[in-house]
């Protein structure tokens, strides 16, 4: 059962993850008091690009040709452990938080490295670009999770959903303020405005895509949207796991599985709304943003240590 | 096992020997030492592979004068560490059977002698159980390396190798100090004696600090690190990897062997732990961050060797508060997962500086920035590298990942504690070693992108081939144990544990059930082997997906990048400036403190030239005057219009006095000639 479950999670967040992305765009237009497109239109988006001839550059090697696939697999893979649906980790040997975290960091690696592999100057800088995002969000997600680990007694994400969920994660407030931090880091890490820095010079708009064509364009830009979906899902799996099923009784399974999709169609309103409402922040900047989800952390690392 | 250690020392001796006889002929002597040092590094790892799971074998020979006594230990830990170097050794004479030839005329003789040396010495201080032997073992270590560094017998690696020598007999000194205060308080040399002391705790926290430091000088922390980028670039790459993969390993061990066995009656105490773990931390987040600045890829591996070593004191450290405060699972974990690192990091520095040895074979620099486009041409070096790279970015399922994983664990585990103390620390260390992965991902995209990656970038790097067949078999050897380490890290963790467990003498906590990692205090667990078996299933099915669709499609392949419509140049990819300056716009403060430290080192190594050669400090001096007197002639002509420059300059001095003068003078001159003409 617990297998069926990691499947049906990882299948629904790659079928959902393009409608994500379309109802963002839905939202921005409305905001911007247009008609805008459909919230399909990713679908149709990725159906033409799948269908298009591939373009590649001489200079890209093997690096760029694997890139696509494993960028979308990593992600799935990690979907599949996270406690989406249930509050148990589906399959518990992929759901400990280090594991998630550095498996994270293997598409990171990839997708800069196809960067460079083009050897276009727009597209490494993008790369680059990535790779210091990551860096900076990291010690934020990093502190945020030993705050939860200590709060839980565990590092295991479904552990620690189990804990938040019975309310038994003590100390209460630092747990709150641990969410509050990680859904500052989580915003960070899915590249949206005002932090998309691969993509925030005019010329670098979509930077590491920019070498890519066709149906690797089409998987990589499927993995993206997966990666936010992913990256989200982390959140609610950690701080927002109501409805999620305790048991593994079908009722249980349905009614988590409405829940996970009500609750990530909340968290991408939210992102949506945020997104559209800011400007892009200049990238020298960033660190300074990054500091501020640092610095909430290790608000919420003291009131565990006072325990309130 | 004592047999294959003789005929292993035996053969590393005789290899020396040999060498330096055919020296003359610089072919035989190539193959001599690394035919002897590949059949000695064979007997030694047998040797140590046999005492990993056999009880501790000591030995004594009795010297002429009391105090020459020679004690040998032969344990699991040592075991391990002979095993180590042993598998480093033998890649690196395996190597050296292609990579010398670059050598032949610069000394073979002596570099086959001093390396077999080397390696006997390394085997000998992991053995020695007696402080006089060690010391003279640990020495003898020190300067045969010291020889293989300055081989190049240039300014760097003069400036490089006395750096090190320096920094290693400052770390000398400490142990040796620490050595004697053991000594003084039982009366005798030997180990066996030190063990069974219980030194009282302000004696046995200066030995323990007193070692720590000067191992940790061996083996390049914080803030004695600065030796490692100037001296292990400068010697061959195949005895780098054994320095970077080796020899610093011996500073963890000297750590470990003090601090659990020969303080071990004396008994730990938890301040000693949280030091460690805070310059590990310094250590890794120093180490890498450094790394990202260089250009020279083989001093970006030295810088992160540093960054290794501060992970592996991490598991130590974790490990020494664990056994101090009597948490037999949190010390079982934090030293099991040090030296699951400590193993880890020798295998993917070594592939990885052997890897950094064949592109300065194939193109004769180590300038990441003239590089580029290399994976075309070396596709065997280009995947090993690769490999190695992501086996250090700790990218699951490699072995990088593993060792992390337990001493995250640890570190968490250690942080579950009531003292607030230990909780600040560990979650500072967490963090720490977060950043750390963060910016070795980094790093190591630079370095094996730029390099291999991309567009040629000078007809070096175009006209690069692929290395002779032993380079490649040994760089090849190294990263299938670096996949086996990771992969099958189920089936090597409970051997670890046990080593760990017979270091402290406690009994081992479980961390694998079949081909599961657990963590018990932090109730996870983790498989390596499931996470890539899934990843490669889902990969495939998504790359065959990708390649049906364009099979039908079809692919089409252009010369040139799209590059926005821009014309694309080699000028405009991506060098390891590039990011050295992204990160180094972001972590600004780190860099600011580097000038401080590096500097301090370099200002000792410079006040000991001078006060044991001051003659060479007066023969720079000399060298500087001389300079002078050789002035490209460019240059005297430029002094000369200087001078003259200067002299008319005083002419004119803005004073209206000298102006009233020149009207003066030049009235009188006029009537002079008038007055003359007439």
């Amino acid at each position: 059962m617990e297998i069926v479950v990691a499947i049906v999670q990882a299948l629904l967040l790659v079928a959902a993850a393009p409608l994500m992305s379309g109802i963002a765009r839905k939202i921005r237009a409305k905001m911007h008091s247009r008609q805008g497109a459909s919230v399909f239109q990713d679908y149709y988006d990725l159906a033409k690009l799948w269908k298009r001839t591939e373009v590649r550059a001489g200079t890209a090697g093997l690096v760029t040709r694997i890139m696509p696939p494993l960028f979308l697999a990593t992600f799935v893979v990690i979907a599949a452990g996270l406690p989406l649906i249930t509050r148990a980790c589906p399959v518990p040997l992929l759901g400990d938080v280090i594991t998630v975290l550095y498996l994270m960091a293997l598409p990171r690696f990839v997708f800069s490295l196809a960067s460079i592999d083009s050897g276009a100057s727009y597209t490494s800088i993008g790369g680059i670009r990535e790779l210091i995002v990551g860096v900076l969000v990291e010690p934020a997600l990093m502190l945020v999770l030993v705050v939860m680990a200590l709060a839980c007694g565990s590092t295991n994400v479904g552990t620690m959903a189990t804990s938040v969920a019975t309310f038994t994660a003590t100390p209460p407030v630092a747990v709150v303020v641990a969410g509050v931090a990680f859904a500052i880091a989580c915003y960070m890490e899915m590249g949206k405005v005002p932090f998309d820095m691969a993509e925030a010079e005019q010329e670098i708009q979509e930077g590491p895509l920019a070498e890519l064509s066709g149906p690797s364009l089409a998987m990589l830009k499927l993995g993206m949207s997966v990666k936010q979906a992913v990256v989200a899902g982390l959140f609610i799996a950690l701080f927002l796991p109501v409805g999620a099923a305790a048991s593994m009784a079908p009722l249980d399974l349905i009614v988590g599985f409405v829940a996970l999709i009500v609750k990530m169609l909340v968290v991408f309103l939210v992102v949506s709304v945020i997104e559209n409402a800011v400007i892009r922040v200049r990238y020298k900047y960033l660190g300074r943003y990054t500091w501020f989800a640092v610095g909430i952390a290790a608000l919420s690392f003291v009131f565990l240590i006072i325990g309130i | 096992m004592l047999e294959l250690l003789y005929a292993s020392l035996g053969l590393s001796v005789a290899g020396a020997v040999l060498a330096l006889v055919a020296g003359r002929s610089p072919r035989a002597a190539k193959a001599v030492a690394c035919v002897f040092g590949m059949l000695a590094a064979l007997a030694s790892f047998g040797s140590g592979a046999i005492a990993l799971t056999s009880p501790a074998a000591l030995v004594t020979f009795v010297g002429p004068m009391p105090f020459t006594n020679f004690t040998l230990l032969l344990n699991p830990l040592a075991g391990l560490l002979m095993c180590v170097i042993s598998v480093l050794a033998f890649v690196a004479w395996l190597y050296g059977l292609s990579y010398f030839d670059e050598y032949l005329d610069r000394g073979m003789g002596s570099i086959g002698f001093f390396m077999n040396l080397f390696i006997a010495s390394m085997m000998l201080v992991i053995l020695s159980d007696n402080a006089f032997w060690f010391l003279v073992f640990f020495e003898l270590m020190s300067l045969t390396s010291y020889m293989l560094v300055i081989v190049e017998q240039n300014e760097k690696s003069f400036k490089g190798g006395f750096l090190y020598l320096v920094m290693a007999h400052i770390g000398f000194l400490m142990i040796a100090i620490s050595f004697f205060l053991m000594a003084t308080a039982t009366g005798s040399l030997e180990f066996e004696s030190f063990r069974e002391a219980a030194f009282e705790p302000g004696l046995a926290t200066a030995a323990f600090f007193l070692a720590f430091f000067g191992f940790g000088a061996k083996a390049g922390i914080v803030p004695f690190h600065s030796w490692l980028p100037q001296a292990h670039p400068a010697a061959p790459s195949n005895v780098s990897a054994l320095m970077s993969g080796g020899m610093i390993k011996i500073g963890i061990f000297g750590i470990c062997k003090v601090c659990f066995d020969l303080l071990g009656a004396a008994g730990g105490q938890v301040s000693w732990g949280i030091v460690v773990v805070i310059i590990g931390a310094v250590s890794s987040v120093l180490g890498v961050a450094y790394a990202l600045r260089e250009h020279d890829l083989k001093s970006l591996l030295a810088y992160h060797s540093v960054e290794n070593i501060g992970i592996i004191l991490l598991g130590v450290g974790t490990g020494i508060v664990g056994w101090a405060s009597g948490n037999v699972w949190l010390a079982g974990i934090g030293l099991m997962a040090g030296l699951y690192h400590l193993v880890n990091h020798a295998m993917f520095k070594g592939l990885l500086f052997l890897g950094a040895g064949s592109v300065l074979h194939a193109t004769g620099t180590r300038n990441m920035e003239i590089l580029g486009g290399l994976a075309r041409v070396m596709p065997v070096t280009a995947v090993c590298f690769l490999m190695g790279s992501l086996a250090i970015s700790a990218i699951p399922p490699l072995n990088g990942f593993v060792s992390e994983w337990f001493t995250y664990q640890g570190l968490i585990g250690a942080a579950m504690t009531d003292d607030i103390l230990l909780r600040v620390v560990f979650a500072f260390a967490v963090v720490a070693l977060a950043i750390t992965g963060a910016l070795a991902v980094t790093c190591f995209v630079k370095a094996f992108g730029v390099t291999f990656l991309g567009e040629a970038r000078s007809d070096a790097a175009r006209n690069a081939h692929e290395v002779p067949l032993p380079m490649k078999a040994s760089m090849v050897l190294l990263t299938v144990i670096c996949v086996a380490l990771g992969l099958g890290a189920a089936w090597f963790t409970p051997l670890f544990s046990d080593i760990a467990s017979s270091v402290l003498a406690a009994p081992a906590a479980p961390a694998a059930t079949g081909a599961v990692l657990v963590s018990l205090d932090t109730a996870s667990a983790v498989s390596p082997l499931l996470i890539f078996v899934l990843l490669a299933c889902v990969f495939a099915v998504c790359l065959l997906m990708r390649n049906a669709a364009n099979a039908k499609a079809g692919v089409v392949r252009d010369e040139d990048p799209w590059a926005c419509g821009y014309a694309p140049d080699t000028h405009m990819e991506a060098l390891a400036s590039t990011v050295g300056a992204h990160v180094g716009s972001n972590l600004t403060p780190l860099y600011t403190l580097r000038s401080g430290v590096n500097g301090a080192g370099n200002a000792v190594a410079n006040f000991v030239q001078h006060a044991v050669a001051p003659e060479d400090a007066a023969a720079d001096a000399a060298k500087g005057a001389q300079d002078g007197a050789t002035r490209p002639l460019s240059d005297s002509v430029l002094s000369v219009v200087h001078s003259l420059g200067t002299w008319f300059s005083r002419l004119e001095s803005g004073d209206f006095r000298t102006y009233i003068v020149y009207i003066v003078v030049a009235l009188v001159f006029f009537l002079a000639l008038i007055i003359l003409v007439r």
